[in-house]
């Protein structure tokens, strides 16, 4: 993921399920980047329910995920699988 | 760097027109109010359909704080999900694609695999089974094996066997393997390992691989075969080497030990363990130049035969030896094979045999001679003496007939020589006559007691306590007189010391006579036991005073040797046989 391109999404001070039908559009508004791996999502949230919803939302659409705590939000990061 | 609002978009207010009048502002009311209802019915359609769908998702509903019906519909959840999921429909059909693969190359590993597998449920019925197993162990003409009990078609039993390891899979829940089971004339190594399970944790079915282990089997059967051919043979190798009378050594190329023999071990005069990694020129002690090694040398050269003297703790032995090279099955040389006989004895009885043949030749030539020449010399010695009573002779003819007379009696005492030798030489049958050699020793010194002492020969003697031994008295002490008269007459110029000896050694009694004269040359050792030979003055004797010995002693089993230095004097050696011994 070092040359590729991060697109960047801020949910912060978001509750589920708005975060996962935000995270889910913005999937699908950067599918074709996603998918041949051009590109990587990476979602900034505070709520927790959100590093389980995503993760397992986007693993069912093919995508694998990684969830970094970083310092007061988390950090998931959406990239082909 | 793209950057995606998370602000939940909102739809501008819906306006309404003013109404123109009373009745138709009412309808139009009316209508907005349908319209209203109809609306909040839609919405509450798209937000319980949003919830299911979240719920699908895995995640909760939406609460109705968080986005108005407005906020819902232009977030379009419907149609989020909706992308979504046709990207987990994609993903979806691509995971079938790939399954279907996958189940198709492990299909294809599952025929192609060189061992049996089948697949089998707890009720011991073969789901399915490759190729392999079905040519392993299905009959030819069974169609279908799926369906069947695995005991019926692969085993031919009507239940499972108590060796079965899938009974014992499905009983443990753990892997089984039997390492040989014997199916069809065929050896098989089976493992059983669980392969599906019940919510329980029972396993419910297991997959069995057998692996056609026939030819190892065979293999191995021929292994120990040929092993047991090997050891057979090894031993029936050892046994044979064991058994022969020869000595026989191995050695490598380093001419050091690797294998020898009891026989080779006695004849060197050492263990056989103390043969071992020798090298094979440190076991044998050479005595005389002509065994200098150059034939152990040699030896690895080819095949070769080489007699060699060699010194053990109890005397000397002559050794016969035979060398063979020893080549590996590429014919590279790895050493040789001897084979070491012990022929001192032979070699003394083949030498006892041929002096006694030469001697019973010249016996009878001596007796036939004697024989002849006794009586016209009985007459010529007769009238002579007859002739000398006369005194009508004269004083010079009476000399010439003392002359005839002394040289006729001279003649006489070697015809009674050559009789006494012939009576020796011919084969009488053995005189079991016994004696005591020390006794015989002391009367032949005092027959020749005043000769000793006239020239001053001084005489030792260190007799040992000995048995008696087996030869005629009389006849010992010839021989007797007849060393010491030999003695006497070497030393008849320079005097000296006669030591004589008896000392038993095992069954043997060895008589030495030794003196101290001027030696017997080592180019006429050999014969001096042959008839008429002698290193005197021709008239001074007869030369066959030592044949007579040596018949005498060969007579009675025994032997004499000589062993003589130039300047250092000589000792003869006379063996016989102990009475006790025998």
């Amino acid at each position: 993921m070092a040359d590729n391109e991060q697109i960047e999404l801020d949910i912060l001070g978001q509750v589920c399920p708005a975060c996962l039908l935000v995270v889910l559009r913005t999937i699908n508004e950067h599918r074709d980047l996603l998918k041949d791996g051009a590109a990587s999502l990476v979602v900034k949230t505070d709520h927790r329910d959100t590093t389980r919803t995503v993760p397992e939302s986007a693993a069912k659409m093919g995508y694998q995920t990684m969830v970094r705590k970083k310092g007061s939000y988390y950090e998931i990061i959406i990239s082909s699988g | 760097m793209k950057s995606s609002s998370a602000a939940a978009e909102t739809g501008s207010e819906p306006t309404v027109a003013p109404s123109a009048e009373a009745g138709e502002a009412a309808g139009q009311s009316a209508e907005i109010e349908r319209l209203r209802a109809e609306n909040a019915q839609y919405a509450h359609y798209i937000r319980s359909k949003t919830n299911q769908l979240l719920q699908v998702m895995g995640t909760q509903p939406l609460r109705p704080e968080e986005f108005d019906d407005r906020q819902l519909l232009s977030l379009d959840p419907i149609g989020i999900i909706a992308g979504s999921f046709e990207q987990v429909l994609e993903h979806v059909n691509d995971t079938i694609s790939q399954l279907s693969e996958a189940r198709d190359e492990l299909q294809a590993i599952f025929d192609a695999t060189g061992v049996g597998i089948s697949i089998i449920d707890n009720d011991f019925r073969v789901i399915k089974c490759n190729e392999k197993q079905r040519e392993l162990l299905v009959d030819r003409d069974l169609a279908a094996v799926a369906g069947r009990y695995c005991y019926n078609v692969y085993c031919q039993r009507d239940g499972p066997g108590l060796d079965c390891p899938a009974m014992e899979t499905f009983a443990t829940g753990k892997p089984v393997m039997v390492r040989e089971v014997q199916k069809r004339n065929k050896y098989f190594q089976v493992i059983s390992t669980p392969f599906a399970r019940d919510l329980q944790g029972e396993v419910t079915r297991v997959i069995e691989v057998s692996l056609d282990i026939t030819e190892k089997k065979r293999a191995e059967q021929e292994e120990q075969r040929q092993r047991g051919f090997y050891l057979t043979e090894k031993l029936k190798f050892a046994t044979v080497l064991e058994s022969l009378s020869e000595g026989l050594l191995v050695v490598d190329t380093a001419q050091r030990v690797v294998s020898a023999n009891t026989a080779a071990a006695t004849i060197i005069g050492r263990n056989k363990e103390e043969l071992m990694a020798r090298e094979l020129s440190s076991l044998f002690t050479m005595l005389s130049a002509s065994d200098d090694g150059k034939g152990l040398a040699a030896a690895g050269e080819g095949i070769c035969n080489f007699e060699i003297t060699h010194a053990r703790d109890d005397g000397s032995r002559l050794l016969a030896v035979n060398s063979v090279p020893l080549q590996d099955a590429g014919a590279s040389s790895i050493g040789r094979v001897l084979t070491i006989r012990d022929i001192t004895e032979e070699k003394q009885r083949r030498e006892t045999y041929y002096r006694a043949e030469k001697l019973a030749a010249v016996g009878q030539l001596s007796a036939g001679l004697a024989h002849e020449l006794n009586t016209p010399l009985g007459s010529i010695l007769g009238y002579a003496r007859l002739l000398l009573r006369q005194d009508n002779f004269t004083a010079e003819q009476r000399d010439r007939l003392a002359l005839i007379a002394q040289q006729a009696k001279k003649s006489n005492t070697i015809i009674q020589g050559l009789l006494n030798f012939a009576r020796v030489s011919t084969p009488a049958g053995k005189n079991e006559s016994r004696c005591d050699p020390n006794r015989v020793i002391g009367e032949a010194l005092q027959v020749l007691a005043a000769e000793l002492g006239q020239r001053g020969i001084e005489v030792r003697t260190a007799l040992a306590e000995v048995p008696r031994v087996v030869i005629d008295a009389k006849q010992l002490e010839q021989v007797v007189l007849n060393m010491l008269l030999n003695s006497l007459q070497a030393m008849k110029e320079s005097g000296g010391d006669i030591t004589i000896a008896t000392t038993a050694r095992g069954n043997r009694l060895q008589l030495s006579i030794a003196d101290n004269g001027p030696g017997i040359p080592p180019e006429i050792q050999s014969r001096i036991f042959d008839p008429f030979f002698t290193t005197k003055e021709v008239g001074e004797g007869t030369g066959l005073g030592l044949s007579i010995c040596s018949g005498i002693i060969n007579e009675f089993g025994g032997a004499i040797d000589v062993d003589s230095e130039i300047g250092h004097g000589t000792t003869f050696t006379i063996t016989l046989y102990l009475e006790q011994q025998l």
